[in-house]
């Protein structure tokens, strides 16, 4: 019994991290319905971001996450700007081709500065504290991925209170739900746009750098986080924040249980294959919106 | 219909464009050695692919350069003696660990740029596409750090290689196992488990310790395959755990071995022995990173060179020197030196045969006898079977020891060169971090 | 069709046919095989157009299909000897029955949440395809290479060996083209592919004059199925081999998209105008800016992406919808 017990908290500990990738994701893609293949490219860019700042100035990542934030919520601003904005004149799909360009000028970019080696962020706060541990009732939890979890929830529920409860984060809905309908009430919609993007690739570059505590720094980390935080967003349903946290607790303790029964080889294929089982009975999500 | 209207002239000018792009070779009397070399630089393999680029640079440095007092094949003297001269020329592709990719690229190579040689494709799944077309194009192939057993025993007549296999490589780890008791090692070893990721690579090994645990007595008690990318390990950990065994044979590359690390660490369990199988043990940033941590201490695994003895070499240091200029200052690791050594002995062959015809090159790398005192690594020398595999190419057994350092382990005799105790058990992680770490 | 329209397709498919043969006389077989590789991606790109630019989902799923393809031939050729082309027809009905079966009920879930459905499928087929001991799992499922004694033997087995493989296979990739073409050509004509287009423009208002969208996804789907799976059998026996992590990989769904899309989505030659485009640069960067001394540095692919977003933000409808006709007139 306990067995299945650690195995529901460390899938919640995990899925906490997803949470953390996926939250910038269901700003871009869950509310302002703009696909980005690149998502894992910003996410990979925080991490490198944190390790660079460590190796060179000997920065902890908790103190990188400030000054990487803003780097990446420029470069979301910019991508917006410069490639997205032109790119929404077209079909929805010539948003794929973008971004699909987009992921391989970032990802081979970094090849090109760093080399493809493998990377790692060493003695830092969090991982000194990696010994400690909290035994309740006999269920062992890291602290280190539980300060981490803990950001993550905070991050969430920050957002939720910007899209949910600010005048901003209404205009941001009022865009993605009928962008000409704002323009008659005075919001202007590429600025809004704009915004969600850096503020989405900023957030998933503060995953980055709280995951490079945990795990290896290298070019081409982005692929195996993304495709989960799309099936989170997706599963949560789309235009809610609160819907992918808890797709994403869910997503991390299927997870986890299934593995412990089942063949590991699998362990992604049952949380997609719930993704699928969900659907038929609620196509929208968890508590998707539209 | 537009659409034809434009094809035509695009493809056209798109020929032309590319038929100038691409280089074409003209070899007179060869005045150039060209050595097709096939790698995945960027995409998932890019660090394998990294590492053998700069080892290819550096025997073009050695072959071209003159360095009299370097004690391995076309040290001394500029170029191929045995070719008037003639210098060796890289012609680099990079496949994006695509398959599609090799394919075409490797046709490329031999219909286009004519080379005289190809070396590639550095892992096992994509070195099988090309096989089958640079055998039909009749030209020598070879790969050196390809490990699956398979590639050669399909019966290909023109691919060679020098560095040993898996089914090489895992023998040695279980021949260890097997003898230790009986060599101041533990009596009381019976179970193992068995956790690989699903590729080729992995499965190939996996399927080969089974078959070796079985014969050697041991007890599986857990097999579990892992998808390559998985971002937590904490449940198959937690299965681990529960199977209790005495043995843990891992194959894994090193960004999953992170993950694994730090799992077992939250879980706090080792087993008392970690036996890997190239993967992340093969890997020098892994290895640098382990320095940090104590992470990798009492970790053993095969090696094809017992590396803590073959760096006392005068070569071998030189060599070194070499490939730091091109490395970024990394030390080779075993994956450089098996492909430095495969990559000079392609060298030796073309000087021996003095001739750029395939038939001529064919029979000097099939006549190769080559003696392990010109080599940097540690095999009994190079000779080739029927099927054109090196059997001199053995392999040891090190371990990784508080110093973060390989050190052999067996066969016994290297392992009383080396004066080396191994640890055992496997420390756990409070003692892991107590001790003195290599590095900072 | 407009006596225009047919000599510009006759000389097309004269120049088509004449090209290898040019190539073959200078020996540099690797161009015949790049026009093989065009060809099978802008065939997968005519063929995702059924579901992706006239049905109008999202589908980044078809890759599962092409597996699907090559295996099935691969195993009856392994088994039972078979000829690849009797194992394109067993392809071609196993994927397209698979397809439906896997792709009605998901045909409840619209747009992006239907993507994510085809991307589960995808995620799904992976661990199948490198553990399942029929198929050899991750080992892979070598296809016995026997080099043919005729050229009757050759053109039944595709058992061409050495110098003229690259360029028999470029014929049978065009011979498929040509079908696929064909076959997109009646289906875009028919009732079908209104249906497709009506679904795609207005969901809910087809659905009003009759048309079950479900039904019609499906269909559309698995005529993306039958295509890839064709695709997928060529592939297998061009490479002599066919493991999951190749045959599954993302690469086969997104190649021929964005091929699609640069050329012009749900436009019928916009697959091989971008194919023509993407794929001779893809090699001729490799070559140049992935050689020599700036390898390793991914440059190639670095220009690759630019030009890509280049054509993206520049031309987001694809390059057929520049107005060449305009041009060509005034020049």
């Amino acid at each position: 019994m306990t067995e299945l017990a650690q195995a529901v908290v460390n899938g919640l500990q995990m899925g906490l991290l997803y949470a953390l990738v996926a939250v910038g994701l269901a700003i871009i893609w869950g509310l302002m319905e703009m696909v980005n293949f690149a998502h894992g490219e910003f996410m990979m860019l925080g991490m490198f971001g944190a390790w660079w700042l460590s190796s060179t100035l000997g920065w902890d990542p908790l103190v990188a996450m400030l000054p990487v934030a803003l780097a990446i919520y420029g470069l979301g601003v910019l991508t917006y700007s410069q490639l997205m904005r032109r790119v929404q004149r077209g079909d929805a799909f010539a948003q794929i081709f973008a971004t699909v360009g987009l992921l391989l000028f970032l990802q081979n970019g970094v090849v090109a500065l760093f080399t493809s080696d493998y990377r790692f962020v060493s003695d830092t706060v969090l991982s000194r504290l990696s010994g400690v541990q909290l035994s309740i009732l006999g269920i062992k939890l890291g602290v280190p991925l539980l300060m981490a979890g803990l950001l993550a929830l905070a991050l969430f529920v920050a957002l939720y209170l910007l899209v949910d409860r600010t005048e901003f984060g209404l205009a941001l809905q009022a865009t993605s739900e009928d962008r000409d309908a704002a323009m008659l009430v005075g919001i202007r919609p590429q600025k809004m746009f704009a915004v969600a993007w850096g503020l989405g690739a900023a957030l998933v570059g503060i995953a980055g750098v709280i995951l490079a505590n945990f795990f290896s720094v290298y070019p081409q980390v982005g692929l195996s986080f993304t495709v989960l935080a799309y099936a989170i967003v997706a599963l949560g349903g789309f235009g809610s924040i609160l819907g992918t946290l808890c797709a994403a607790l869910l997503v991390g303790v299927v997870q986890s249980v299934t593995v412990v029964y089942l063949p590991p080889a699998f362990k992604d294929a049952f949380v997609f294959g719930s993704y699928l089982l969900i659907g038929l009975f609620r196509p929208q999500g968890l508590f998707g919106r539209f | 219909m537009r659409g034809i209207r434009i094809l035509v002239p695009v493809l056209a000018a798109i020929m032309v464009v590319g038929g100038f792009a691409l280089e074409r070779a003209e070899p007179q009397a060869p005045k150039e050695v060209l050595i097709g070399v096939l790698l995945p630089l960027t995409g998932n393999f890019a660090s394998l692919g990294q590492q053998y680029l700069w080892s290819n640079q550096t025997v073009e440095d050695i072959v071209n350069n003159d360095y009299p007092d370097l004690n391995v094949p076309l040290g001394p003297g500029k170029g191929f003696p045995g070719l008037g001269g003639a210098t060796m020329k890289l012609v680099v592709r990079d496949d994006q660990s695509r398959g599609d990719l090799a394919r075409t690229l490797v046709e490329q190579l031999v219909t286009v740029n004519k080379v005289h040689w190809i070396d590639g494709e550095g892992t096992s799944g994509n070195t099988s596409i090309i096989q089958p077309v640079v055998e039909g194009y009749g030209i020598p192939l070879s790969c050196h750090p390809c490990a699956s057993p398979t590639l050669t025993e399909k019966g290909f007549k023109w691919f060679f290689r020098t560095g040993p296999h898996d089914r090489v490589m895992v023998d040695s780890v279980f021949r260890f196992l097997q003898e230790w008791p009986k060599n101041g090692g533990p009596t009381d070893l019976k179970t193992v488990a068995v956790f690989t990721c699903d590729n080729l690579f992995c499965q190939d090994n996996h399927k080969i310790a089974l078959e070796h645990a079985a014969k050697a007595g041991f007890k599986v008690v857990a097999d579990l395959t892992t998808k390559t990318g998985a971002t937590t390990l904490a449940s198959e950990v937690q299965r681990l755990q529960a199977a209790n065994p005495d043995i843990l044979f891992f194959v894994q590359y090193p960004a999953e071995t992170a993950v694994f690390q730090a799992d077992a660490k939250r879980a706090g369990w080792t087993p008392k022995v970690l036996a890997t199988s190239n993967g992340a043990y093969s890997d020098q940033t892994w290895l640098e990173a382990q320095k940090k941590t104590n992470g990798g201490a009492a970790w053993l695994g095969r090696d094809p060179t017992a590396i803590d003895l073959a760096s006392k070499k005068p070569s071998w240091k030189k060599v070194n020197e070499i490939y730091k200029k091109y490395s970024r200052g990394q030390d080779m690791g075993e994956l450089a030196m098996r492909q430095i050594t495969g990559m000079l002995w392609v060298a030796d062959t073309i000087n021996r045969a003095k001739s750029l015809e395939p038939a001529v090159l064919a029979k000097a790398a099939a006549d190769t006898n080559m003696s392990p005192d010109q080599m940097i690594i540690d095999y009994k020398g190079i000779r080739f079977d029927k099927s054109n595999q090196n059997e001199l190419a053995t392999g040891v057994v090190t371990q990784i020891g508080w110093d973060g350092e390989k050190h052999t382990i067996w066969p016994w005799e290297l392992a009383k060169q080396a004066g080396y105790t191994p640890v055992y058990p496997s420390p756990s992680w409070q003692e892991r971090d107590a001790k003195p770490k290599p590095a900072r | 069709m407009a006596a225009s329209r047919r000599i510009a397709l006759g000389v097309g498919l004269l120049a088509a046919l004449v090209y290898p043969l040019l190539i073959q006389a200078t020996g540099y077989t690797y161009f015949q095989t790049v026009g093989f590789l065009v060809f099978i991606y802008a065939m997968l790109g005519v063929g995702w157009n059924f579901i992706g630019g006239w049905a109008g989902q999202f589908d980044f799923g078809p890759c599962i299909f092409l597996a699907t393809g090559a295996y099935t031939a691969a195993l009856a050729s392994v088994h039972w000897g078979w000829s690849p082309w009797l194992g394109m027809v067993a392809a071609i009905v196993v994927s397209m029955a698979i397809c439906a079966v896997i792709t009605f009920p998901v045909t409840r879930l619209r747009g992006h949440y239907f993507a994510i459905a085809t991307v589960a499928m995808w995620m799904i087929a992976q661990p199948i395809g490198a553990t399942w001991e029929l198929i050899n799992g991750s080992r892979g499922l070598f296809i016995p290479l026997t080099p043919a004694k005729s050229s009757l033997e050759a053109i039944w087995t595709l058992g061409w060996g050495g110098r003229s493989k690259a360029l028999a296979y470029y014929y049978v990739a065009l011979l498929l083209f040509v079908l696929t073409m064909y076959l997109a050509h009646r289906v875009d004509r028919s009732k079908l592919g209104y249906y497709f287009r009506a679904i795609r423009d207005d969901q809910e208002g087809a659905e009003a004059i009759g048309i079950d969208s479900r039904v019609y996804k499906t269909a559309a789907r698995c005529l993306t199925a039958a295509v890839f799976a064709a695709g997928g059998v060529l592939y297998g026996f061009w490479a002599l081999a066919v493991f999951p992590d190749q045959v599954l990989e993302m690469n086969w769904s997104v190649l021929p998209m964005i091929s699609t899309v640069l050329g012009g989505i749900g436009r019928l030659w916009g697959p091989l105008l971008g194919a023509v485009i993407l794929i001779p640069i893809s090699q001729v960067m490799s070559a140049t800016l992935g050689a020599g001394p700036l390898a390793g540095r991914g440059l190639d692919v670095i220009v690759y992406g630019i030009i890509i977003m280049a054509v993206a933000a520049f031309r987001p409808s694809g390059l057929l919808s520049l107005p060449w006709a305009r041009w060509f007139r005034r020049g």
